[in-house]
């Protein structure tokens, strides 16, 4: 294809990089972000800023609230063409009831699957949610958006794009495209570890910027690498659904085998039996655990087939000493409290998908590690950033001479991709703060603020980069950068005012998840600024003459 | 940038088979790779799993190499044909164990 | 607190580690210490310290946490420790001179 190997390896990392680039920037960030995605739920959600808490007792809190559940009416409505007949108006047959909580929730997540009569699948169920107050069981308004952990954080792997399942898709491609990225990148540095240390700020701007470019990437290397592999595998069986599609019948044989192992049932008796204290079967899980030299919290909890003969209690340990994701579970007969099973310490191929899953989800209890996937994310960002302005550098006096709009596009891309995303990032939390407390479908409306920020971003960033036609500097830059420093410090005194938890208060409580999300919105704002500056400095003095002089070098 | 002397055509069909045909051949291993192992007495899961796992790698590889190799019809014929072959064995295995 | 003590005598660890790693390519060495080239007997001691170093960092990673945990920690420490050298360098190679106080002139 192309003369040698080198350029076709080249070809492949600046197209493929720059195309893919501009989603892999808004995973790398929006990952980043989801690394305290729990936290960012708590500045957005004030009613719910208390200090995380174990799992509460089932038989107290948990039985109550689970009981007082119903299926949610989207979920109904999804269901109502697979019925034969009329939906009922009551659902009163729970087939599962779940717990779900890490070690960062104050709040605890419910989930109440339901039995639906005549439906043409008697496997499927309704499904209701719900949060709870684990010290009380009071259920917390649910129609608040978790923004950090409901929005951000699928961001980051799906674009909150769910027709067809696109957005998985395309970030699919991009993470793929992220390690051919990484792999042309290491073929074409050829002075890898000479030049490991390596930037020089003072020399020419295609010059550091190319520094930037290889020093994010190479020292980060390792991280970028596992993150997009792992992130990979963990959707592999959306990406390549072979055991549900070509190898169906093999899966079900599979299927069949493995719950005459397991001994667990897999249907209802449709006798009823009443539950065992679970309370008593979560000590005995914990005693197990702890003779396993793995003692921990309870993570998730789960009823099967409720208030049933064959119902039984799966109770799974919380991962928070270790990378990998086990969950250890132990499981109960629900009416008798004795132990059905436990399982099966994980074979080798297991143990390495459960550290690569575990890698990548961070259920851990670690705070340093998770401060150090933010640096491994935003170094990313910074190695993709680069990696778009050096193409307009190197490409814009060319482009200007010949009249073409290239390097303007990407210029305009890059803006949106860049400052943009923060501008739409903080315009939803400054939403978050500034929209009335019952305005129905509140959480829309945030979304709605985030995605026609952007759109605004986008435009201006189209509008404003019309000198880079002419091989300057693109004014959107530093007005955006303005925008974001303007906006945070917005975000931040917003909080205060509404929520009357300032700087001084959560530091000197030591209440860290809105101390950190309102410390991390300054620091955005200080380096923007910081940004705007440096780009202003750029602007002023630059005569008309040494432009063409330069164009006439290049 | 890297100076192409192709065509069009040829680029897009380039590209086409680096994600597609590099899709194709994937989903053909990785098939192969789960029937084959689970006859060979792995357990089904970890068949799986081990298979997802290497896919995602075998696809950074053949991709890369799509671009790499000089002739372009060769790699079409080993990405489609060998994908549908080691699809079409993978049915033959699983229809055997069934 | 003992944890957050080794795990930041960890990161140091990695920063000198990386810093004379750095020092061993003649460029840097150059920032460092002005004209002259290091030997390189110099720059064979500078690589092993280093190596000495940052396996140090990766065994006070271990006491602190499960193993699987603690190399991850300890590939993390290692990137953000050599873009710290790298932007000392960029900016204030002189600093780094602090990690050559032993070293001999040449």
């Amino acid at each position: 294809m192309m003369q040698n190997f080198r350029l076709a390896m080249a070809w492949v990392h600046t197209w493929f990089g720059l195309l893919l680039g501009f989603v892999l920037i808004v995973v790398f960030f929006f990952g980043s972000l989801s690394v305290f995605d729990r936290e960012i739920d708590r500045w957005a959600i004030p009613e719910t800023r208390f200090e995380p808490q174990p799992m509460p007792s089932f038989d107290e809190i948990l039985r109550p609230a689970f009981e007082s559940m119903q299926p949610t009416e989207e979920s109904v409505a999804a269901m109502r063409g697979r019925v034969d007949g009329p939906m009922p108006a009551h659902f009163d047959t729970p087939i599962r009831w779940g717990a779900y909580t890490t070690h960062r929730d104050p709040v605890l997540g419910l989930f109440a699957g339901y039995q639906v009569p005549n439906a043409k699948n008697p496997d499927e169920l309704v499904w209701g949610n719900r949060t709870i107050d684990p010290r009380s069981g009071d259920a917390l308004p649910d129609d608040r958006l978790k923004i950090g952990s409901r929005f951000f954080y699928p961001l980051h792997y799906s674009l909150n794009l769910h027709w067809m399942d696109l957005g998985y898709w395309i970030v699919g491609l991009a993470a793929l495209v992220m390690l051919v990225a990484l792999v042309t990148g290491v073929i074409m540095h050829r002075k890898l570890f000479r030049e490991l240390f390596t930037f020089r700020p003072g020399k020419s701007k295609q010059r550091s910027l190319l520094d930037l470019h290889n020093l994010t990437g190479v020292v980060a290397l390792p991280f970028h690498f596992m993150f997009a592999f792992t992130g990979l595998v963990i959707f592999a069986g959306i990406y390549f659904p072979v055991t549900h599609t070509q190898l169906e019948p093999l899966h079900e044989l599979h299927e069949v085998l493995d719950a005459e192992e397991t001994g667990l049932p897999h249907e209802r008796a449709g006798k009823p039996a009443a539950m065992a204290s679970v309370d008593a079967m979560v000590r005995e899980a914990q005693r197990r655990w702890a003779e396993r030299d793995m003692a921990g919290e309870v993570g998730f909890l789960a009823v099967q087939y409720v208030d049933d003969a064959n119902g039984y209690v799966s109770v799974y340990r919380a991962g928070t000493d270790r990378i990998a994701l086990t969950g250890e579970g132990i499981h109960f007969k629900a009416s008798t409290g004795e132990v059905l099973r436990e399982d099966p310490p994980p074979s080798v191929v297991e143990r390495v998908d459960e550290f690569l899953t575990g890698l990548h989800l961070q259920h851990f209890r670690h705070w340093m590690l998770r401060w150090l996937y933010v640096f491994g994310g935003l170094m990313g960002c910074v190695c993709l950033a680069t990696g778009f302005l050096f193409f307009v550098e190197k490409r814009k006096r060319q482009h200007a001479k010949r009249g073409e709009s290239g390097a303007r596009v990407v210029d305009a891309l890059a803006v949106t991709t860049v400052t943009g995303m923060l501008v739409a990032t903080l315009a939803m939390l400054v939403a978050n703060r500034l929209l009335p407390d019952h305005l129905p479908g509140r959480g829309d409306w945030e979304q709605y603020s985030f995605w026609g920020a952007w759109l605004l971003a986008m435009a201006h960033a189209f509008l404003r980069t019309a000198p880079v036609a002419r091989a300057r500097l693109a004014p959107a830059w530093r007005e955006q950068c303005l925008a974001v420093a303007v906006m945070a410090v917005t975000a931040v005194l917003l909080n205060w005012v509404t929520t009357g938890d300032h700087l001084l208060r959560t530091l000197r409580d030591g209440y860290w998840p809105v101390a950190g999300v309102d410390l991390f919105m300054l620091t955005g704002a200080v380096i923007a600024l910081l940004a705007a500056r440096r780009l202003g400095l750029r602007r002023r003095p630059l005569p008309v003459a040494l432009t063409d002089e330069e164009a006439a070098h290049a | 940038m890297a100076s192409l002397t192709v065509s069009r055509f040829h680029l897009v069909s380039r590209v086409a088979a680096a994600v597609l045909g590099g899709y194709l051949f994937v989903w053909g291993a990785m098939a192969l790779g789960v029937a084959g192992l689970f006859a060979l007495g792995m357990s089904f899961h970890d068949a799986e799993h081990l298979c997802a796992m290497l896919a995602f790698l075998v696809y950074l590889v053949v991709f890369l190499w799509s671009f790499a190799a000089p002739d372009l019809r060769r790699v079409w014929l080993i990405l489609a044909g060998g994908g549908a072959l080691m699809s079409v064995l993978a049915s033959l295995i699983q229809h055997a164990l069934i | 607190m003992p944890e957050a003590l080794l795990l930041s005598l960890a990161a140091l660890l990695c920063l000198i580690g990386m810093g004379w790693l750095a020092l061993a390519l003649n460029v840097h060495w150059k920032q460092v210490r002005g004209a002259a080239s290091r030997g390189v007997f110099t720059a064979r001691r500078l690589r092993a310290m280093a190596a000495l170093a940052l396996l140090s960092a990766l065994l006070l990673c271990l006491k602190v946490d499960h193993a699987t945990m603690a190399s991850l920690v300890w590939v993390m420490v290692l990137a953000a420790a050599a873009l710290a050298v790298a932007l000392m360098l960029a900016w204030r190679p002189r600093w780094l001179a602090v990690l050559l106080a032993r070293a001999p002139h040449r």
